[in-house]
């Protein structure tokens, strides 16, 4: 009960001098919104990248024959030589809970040549329809269609479309080796061109549908390299990982689940190592909060060293005196709060649905194998604001202290005879 | 020698007659340019057609292929497959440092780009550099003899080392070399890579007399990182010196197909 007093104390003596009460407080909330701004965009890069990294091109989690990665043989076929039952295992794996889509693909090195011009190439045999529920680089494309099976049709990326010089109905040859040793080679006409904004990729992939890729390098149907799947949320990916490899453990050969924390600890790490980076900000922004809350609270108590000396000099101990600074500086925490929680939570919500885009200044970035688009989009993240206020709150009251430690020091009758 | 396949360091190696370095002399009276010079010739004529079968071994799978080759000079050769009769007619061109192969199931021509020439040459395990730089590794190399005087067999051989030079882009770290100093025989030579790893063994066999010339009959590439695979040419027919000239190694007659 008998702090009561003390923080009506401290909350009154706020307004003895409001305008510099408004501006210690703006000066913490800016700190606040700062902070929570600088995390949400970092978090926000960060989910961009492990978004477009694991939804772009490869899904979350990726199925192979144990003895594919990381040689990446063409024989090492899901199921070995002999293939695997591929439906069975895509109901398999459909069934799961956490999946939202599974895709068979075969991979396969070729050449491709169009007139004069030949690249090298990485020939990628896809489901269309599946391909399309679980990465986006097909949907939409920069020109034609998807490609039907049996048409001798396949899209390729924008950079090679350039390279060789070859549009939208345009033939190209397609060679490679046969897994039987033979040349493989056929002519096949381009259906559709895609963007992903990874030029790498872009210049070197082949799309064509599953059949197809397996009748040129003359594979069984049921042999496949890969089952790409793509999870709800990137962060259960690992967990579903853990639960697929158990409920497909009843194949003859073993097969290997790996989630893309698996398969790319660098974009883990990377994660890892930004969200260490929310501290670094967080004692960044209130350091130099302190340092002015701190010099605004020994100017009021320097401005009210009469009144403190009379309070001690009618019998108040110095223990009060430290104890109205303190309450006085949770006040204004307090008040910083409520300021900085109406200054930043609509602007969160605003840059969160609608971030502006600075795309029109920067363009695409690509990092670490992940598209980048440079817009302000920031993500919530919860226990950073509780601790943000928390650091908010202990800043004040840091700040407080020396002033208080002053005030509390300061000798009655020297103050009240005007030394 | 017809075809780049078995001239990969003979040919290679005559060149180096012409380069001014004799990097070190085993002994006063050898000279390593000489040697090999010697065996160039006796291998080499200035052009040449031949008919070769190649086999080649892997993990997965075996095939047979009989080809045509003809050359000229270390620049040109022309290789037109004749069977398996799936692919047959299916050849590449090497004129100078460019590979096309012609592809008759769709009546196209491909350059190989330069990223690719280290692959496989025909599901072989030759790589299509394998046909490029055989004419220039005296370019790019050191020749000093390594070894001269009798191996385990009782045969004398001379033994060359050559190491790349400093400035040179080489594929490999550096070339061992076995010759027969009675006949001038190629025997074997040894790939190393950069960390001094065996890469591939190719050794010649089957030592065989065809319009004249004594030359190996057979060659057997071997991986090293693959004890069970590889790759063996075998001459059937062979002629020297036949009337071919560049116009010969064209595109046009590339995709001719004949």
């Amino acid at each position: 009960m008998s702090e009561s007093p003390w923080l009506r104390i401290g909350w009154r003596n706020l307004g003895r001098n409001r305008k510099r009460t408004v501006l210690t407080a703006l000066g913490l909330a800016v700190g606040y919104f700062a902070c929570v701004f600088l995390v949400g965009w970092t978090a926000g890069i960060q989910s961009q990248m492990v978004e477009n990294a694991t939804s772009l091109v490869s899904g979350q989690i990726e199925i192979h024959d144990a003895e594919y990665r990381p040689e990446r043989s063409l024989y090492d076929t899901i199921g070995g030589r002999e293939g695997a039952d591929v439906e069975a295992l895509l109901r398999a794996i459909d069934a799961d809970p956490s999946v939202l889509a599974a895709a068979p693909r075969v991979y396969a090195g070729g050449l491709v040549s169009s007139g004069q011009a030949t690249s090298a190439g990485m020939l990628l045999g896809v489901d269309p329809g599946r391909e399309v529920a679980l990465t986006r680089f097909l949907e939409p494309l920069v020109d034609g269609r998807l490609p039907v099976a049996g048409r001798n049709e396949l899209v390729i990326g924008e950079e090679m479309s350039r390279q060789l010089s070859a549009g939208v109905g345009a033939e190209l040859v397609v060679m490679g080796a046969g897994a039987d040793g033979s040349m493989a080679n056929d002519l096949y006409t381009v259906a559709g061109i895609f963007s992903t904004g990874l030029i790498e990729f872009d210049a070197s992939t082949v799309v064509m549908p599953i059949d197809d890729l397996q009748a040129l390098i003359v594979l069984d149907p049921g042999r496949i390299h890969e089952i790409a799947v793509a999870t709800e949320d990137p962060w259960i990916a690992e967990a579903t990982a853990a639960r697929l490899a158990a409920a497909l453990d009843t194949t003859a050969r073993p097969v290997a689940v790996a989630s893309w924390t698996d398969l790319n600890p660098a974009m883990v790490e990377y994660v890892a190592l930004g969200e260490s980076f929310y501290w670094v900000i967080l004692l960044i922004v209130f350091s130099i909060a302190l340092f002015g809350v701190a010099n605004t609270m020994l100017m009021a108590t320097f401005e009210r060293r009469r009144e403190f000396a009379v309070m001690l000099a009618l019998g108040s101990t110095p223990g009060s005196i430290v104890k109205t600074v303190m309450f006085e500086a949770l006040a204004i925490g307090v008040v910083s709060l409520a300021l900085a929680a109406v200054m930043t939570f609509p602007l969160m919500v605003w840059w969160h649905n609608w971030p502006p885009s600075l795309g029109p200044l920067f363009g695409d970035v690509t990092l670490m194998g992940a598209l980048l688009v440079p817009d302000l989009r920031v993500e919530y993240n919860v226990p950073m604001w509780i601790w943000t206020a928390v650091a908010l709150i202990v800043t004040a009251l840091l700040a407080a202290l020396y002033p208080a430690a002053r005030a509390a020091c300061i000798p009655p009758a020297d103050t009240l005879s005007g030394l | 020698m017809p075809g780049f396949l078995i001239r990969v360091l003979s040919i290679a190696v005559v060149a180096a007659t012409a380069s001014l370095a004799p990097a070190s002399t085993a002994s006063a009276q050898t000279d390593p340019l000489e040697i090999i010079d010697r065996v160039d010739r006796m291998m080499r004529g200035d052009s040449s057609r031949g008919v070769a079968t190649m086999e080649v071994v892997t993990e997965h799978w075996e095939r047979r292929m009989t080809m045509e080759i003809w050359s000229l000079g270390t620049d040109y050769s022309l290789i037109r497959l004749r069977a398996p009769q799936r692919e047959a007619g299916t050849a590449t061109l090497k004129a100078e440092d460019d590979i096309w192969n012609y592809l008759p199931k769709v009546d196209r021509t491909i350059k190989v780009p330069a990223s690719m020439m280290g692959g496989a040459w025909m599901g072989s395990h030759f790589t299509n550099d394998d046909l490029v730089k055989d004419s220039r590794l005296i370019d790019d190399y050191d020749v000093e003899i390594a070894f001269e005087g009798d191996d385990p067999d009782g045969v004398a051989v001379w033994e060359f080392r050559l190491t790349p030079k400093p400035e040179a882009a080489v594929v490999w770290g550096s070339i061992e070399y076995r010759v027969r100093q009675d006949n001038y025989m190629p025997l074997w030579t040894k790939f190393f890579d950069e960390d001094g790893e065996l890469a591939r063994t190719m050794e010649h066999g089957e030592f065989t007399e065809f319009s004249g010339r004594l030359v190996p009959g057979t060659m057997d590439m071997y991986p090293a990182d693959k004890p069970d695979e590889r790759t063996t040419v075998r001459y059937e027919e062979l002629e020297f010196d036949v009337d071919l000239d560049p116009s010969y190694f064209s595109l046009r007659n590339l995709q001719r197909g004949r």
